[in-house]
């Protein structure tokens, strides 16, 4: 049973989610992208237990709850172990196609997400099929390092 | 005898909005058909659960306290992402079964329709300090994940194609779906690109919608129609995606936190031969090849049969039937999506599914995913209690 | 039926900070989730289970157990996350061991106030479409509730004194937040000594049915309605209905609980909780306050204060008490407390629990 004769009736209401945080990165993020900022060095740390080097860096080892100990550097290439191919616009988002990859980089016991270029995109089913290959890439990083994931992104060789 | 049993389902059915209720309202009518299902009053319930994901989906905080009902009972809202619908239940099941409860009230909604793009919320549920500056939404982390499956194990964009298909077309017997269009393979595979190789049609829609349940105790469930909790379980995996891609045994795709679920499930219920023992399963996979990384992780085949798996779920009917209700393909209202599947195979359990019904449902069983498949729920629903 | 299984608190920790930058989000729960554990002696062993409390709005993360929940023990375990006061989530924690279905869980929650802006979030709390257009954040609520308390003949003269108790309290105590923090702007007729210090505050126990130092003797839950103007102001009478559950349940008067840590938003909430519990007359909660040793000995919401870390926190303080390791605010060999957490809208849902010692 209706409560409004006249649908055109049912109002709605304008709003806004808009909450402003201020995320504290701790001083393991805060070291990889000064790291990434300064030397141009892709950063990650050793679990005691499990002994996997986690990249990027981080304070602990979730697999082991214990806190990392050594620093080590990887790269400077790696695997491609899996990917997209962003061919539809969302906001917020660089213009398609871009393509978007889990790297292993030499060293490293976890894959590290970046964009990835070098590949021609103009056949999508071809650039496809070369990168469900596992290739090799290589990081490449801006020419003016902010201190900020996006300082670097694969290419590849 | 002991369990728990589902006594009542109540679902308000899915759709892109419902510009005539409020939350509460949703709520309300979900939670009645349940109650009146369940033959309780609410006043026999002891205790609500609610199941309410990413606030930002719905712009208000708490949405849910808006369908506290009765008076001053114990409240508690669950919030677990994508698998938030079936925790709430697995929730429910061991309140229960602590005998603190003889009966519980489990409501969910989704409210995503007032949100103007449900995308841009989905990017904020990943890792601020190092994920932010990537276009990582839930449909990239699927694509990162088809593109693997098809390298190790062989699937094509046409398997990806058929099961979504094939869920549609189930939706089309659904009352209750959002999606009701006759959606061919060709179609999913001339639907547009979303992000190599998931097309539109594999996606699920934005939907809104309430669903609610009542869980009792054996005393309760005596006499009634009941879907009986044979087996639930929930594990969460490691949050970063990376960390799962050279994980000896357990990759990215290999679904180990369901398989961990399936396994302890599984044993709970007594089920060896889930190929033969399984009639009905409803799989939370927001994206149609996200269904493949269930089958070997629920021991239905081998991780290298999936393909093969797939195109024999069109041929062979002595193999359990995959969302007859059309899954998340057809309706995917996020909070309460899990919930759905538990409750329409407690509706297939206990012969109540309509015209969407297979036959001779003894068991059925229903998954939940969220996060980036980083959660894991198994429940497995049947028309006795476990001895 | 069987009789339900006894749970038991082997583990505690509790930790109080404010804007550390040396610690990310998951740094701090990692931190205190294995204190509580290394503090519980066995490792790891064991723990299948993790409970969490933590709400998304107060993370900045759209689904933030995604994201934390591995830095509680989560990986490959059976986890849940409750977005409501952590209290509710120990009584969850605790259906899990008596139920048969966990063995030994981790229960945890946080709020980390110098990440997010408290009172926008607060104010988003309310009802779109019928409150929000009106500013309404849960410390007006709270104001609006003292208002009505002194109208209803609420004895004033002891709220300067128990205010001083709480904040000496709060100094005495280790734990509580000794620099930074931060406090809202005061309603009428609310001061801002009165309203809680904003901090970043995580909490954990680990719990089992194996006997350990700290018994769960009896638990109770209620709430009260949606609408505010459908509630009792000043009264908190689920919080009432809560406690006398949990004393029915433990089997014992309340004036046989050697001491309390009562949730409250501000002063004036506490002294209510005081009230509601049964501990002094409605209108007299200022009164024990401001005397009554067993009352808040951690100095309450002066301590520091997030939602929805407190339920929990209130449990450890209860739990060092018990355990006679409370540090400089140790009150003398208490065997029963009673500890409650409260949850939004305006402490809409509460949880109590009693507790001994063993």
């Amino acid at each position: 049973m209706s409560v409004m004769e006249n649908p055109s009736d049912l109002i709605t209401i304008q709003g806004q989610w808009k909450f402003d945080y201020t995320y504290f990165a701790g001083e393991h993020a805060s070291r990889f992208f000064r790291e990434l900022r300064e030397n141009r060095k892709i950063m990650g740390t050793r679990c005691p237990k499990c002994e996997r080097l986690l990249v990027p860096a981080r304070g602990f080892c979730d697999a082991c709850m214990e806190r990392t100990t050594d620093w080590e550097e990887v790269g400077p290439e790696g695997t491609l172990e899996t990917f997209t191919i962003i061919t539809a616009a969302f906001p917020g988002l660089p213009k398609p196609p871009i393509i978007m990859a889990y790297v292993t980089l030499d060293g490293a016991d976890t894959a590290l997400i970046n964009l990835v270029h070098g590949l021609d995109l103009t056949n999508i089913d071809a650039a496809a099929a070369k990168l469900n290959s596992l290739p090799r890439v290589r990081v490449e990083f801006v020419d003016d390092p902010q201190g900020r994931i996006t300082d670097f992104s694969f290419r590849l060789i | 005898m002991s369990g728990a049993a589902i006594i009542g389902v109540g679902q308000t059915g899915y759709r892109r909005s419902f510009p005539d209720k409020s939350s509460r309202e949703l709520i309300w009518d979900a939670a009645e058909e349940a109650l009146e299902d369940s033959g309780l009053g609410i006043d026999d319930i002891d205790v609500i659960l609610a199941g309410v994901a990413p606030d930002a989906l719905a712009g208000e905080n708490s949405v849910e306290r808006s369908g506290m009902m009765g008076r001053g009972k114990p409240f508690m809202r669950i919030n677990t992402g994508g698998v938030t619908g079936s925790s709430a239940v697995l929730a429910a099941n061991t309140f229960v079964l602590s005998g603190r409860a003889k009966a519980v009230l489990v409501v969910g909604l989704e409210r995503m329709g007032q949100a103007t793009s449900s995308q841009q919320v989905f990017n904020t549920i990943f890792d601020p300090v190092y994920e932010k500056d990537f276009p990582l939404t839930t449909i990239t982390m699927a694509a990162l994940r088809a593109s693997m499956l098809m390298r190790l194990y062989g699937y094509t964009e046409r398997h990806w194609a058929q099961i979504a298909s094939r869920s549609l077309r189930n939706a089309l017997k659904n009352p209750l779906a959002h999606m009701h269009k006759d959606v061919s393979p060709e179609d999913v595979l001339n639907s547009p690109m979303l992000a190599w190789p998931i097309h539109r049609f594999e996606a699920c829609p934005m939907s809104e919608g309430a669903c609610a349940l009542v869980v009792t105790n054996a005393d309760l469930a005596k006499g009634r129609s009941a879907a009986w909790i044979q087996g639930a379980a929930s594990t969460t995996d490691s949050y970063a995606m990376g960390d799962r891609i050279r994980r000896p045994g357990a990759n990215l795709v290999d679904l180990l936190s369901l398989r961990m679920s399936a396994e302890r499930a599984y044993r709970q219920a007594g089920i060896t031969d889930p190929r033969r023992e399984v009639r009905v399963v409803e799989l939370y996979s927001a994206f149609s090849s996200a269904e493949a990384m269930a089958y070997p992780a629920l021991g239905f085949c081998a991780p290298e049969n999936g393909p093969r798996f797939v195109e024999a779920q069109f041929e062979d009917e002595s193999l359990p039937r995959f969302n007859p209700s059309g899954g998340p393909q057809g309706a995917n209202p996020v909070s309460v999506t899990a919930m759905v599947r538990i409750a329409e195979c407690a509706l297939q359990v206990r012969d109540m599914a309509g015209e969407r019904q297979v036959a001779d449902v003894e068991r059925a069983v229903a998954t939940g995913q969220g996060g980036a498949t980083q959660f894991s729920t198994v429940c497995v629903l049947g028309r006795r209690p476990v001895q | 039926m069987a009789e339900r299984p006894q749970v038991w608190i082997e583990g505690v920790a509790l930790e109080i900070s404010w804007a550390d930058p040396r610690r990310s989000l998951t740094d701090l729960i990692f931190d205190t989730v294995r204190a509580a554990v290394d503090d519980a002696g066995r490792g790891f062993d064991n723990i299948d289970s993790v409970v969490l409390a933590a709400h998304d709005l107060v993370d900045g993360r759209s689904l933030s157990s995604m994201v934390t929940a591995p830095a509680a023990g989560a990986y490959l375990r059976d986890e849940i996350r409750y977005g409501d006061d952590s209290a509710a989530a120990l009584v969850a924690g605790i259906t899990r061991i008596e139920s048969g279905e966990s063995e030994r869980t981790i229960v945890a929650a946080w709020g980390r106030a110098a990440e997010h802006d408290v009172d926008a979030v607060s104010r988003a709390l309310f009802d779109p479409v019928l409150l929000s257009g009106l500013g309404l954040d849960e410390l007006q609520i709270a104001a609006m509730n003292a208002q009505r308390w002194r109208q209803d003949g609420g004895d004033l003269s002891h709220v300067a004194a128990a205010q001083a108790r709480r904040a000496a309290n709060a100094r005495a105590n280790s734990r509580a937040l000794a620099e930074g923090g931060r406090r809202s702007a005061p309603s009428w007729p609310l001061e801002v000594d009165h309203l809680p210090l904003w901090a970043d505050v995580v909490s954990a126990v680990v719990i089992s049915g194996r006997p350990s130092g700290v018994k769960i003797r009896g638990l109770g839950q209620s709430s009260e309605p949606y609408w505010p103007g459908d509630r009792e102001l000043a009264r908190a009478p689920a919080l009432a209905a809560a406690a006398g559950l949990a004393l029915a349940e433990a089997d014992v008067a309340v004036s046989e609980i050697d001491m309390f840590e009562l949730d409250g938003l501000t002063l004036y909430d506490e002294a209510v909780a005081f009230e509601a519990v049964g501990l002094a007359p409605h209108g007299q909660g200022m009164q024990v306050l401001a005397a009554d040793p067993r009352c808040n000995p951690s100095g309450g919401s002066a301590a520091g204060y997030c939602a929805p870390a407190m339920g929990l926190a209130r449990v450890v303080e209860a739990a060092l008490q018990l355990r006679g390791t409370a540090g400089a605010i140790q009150q003398k060999q208490p065997k029963l407390a009673m500890a409650s957490g409260s949850s939004l809208v305006a402490q809409q849902t509460q949880t109590v629990i009693v507790m001994e010692a063993v």
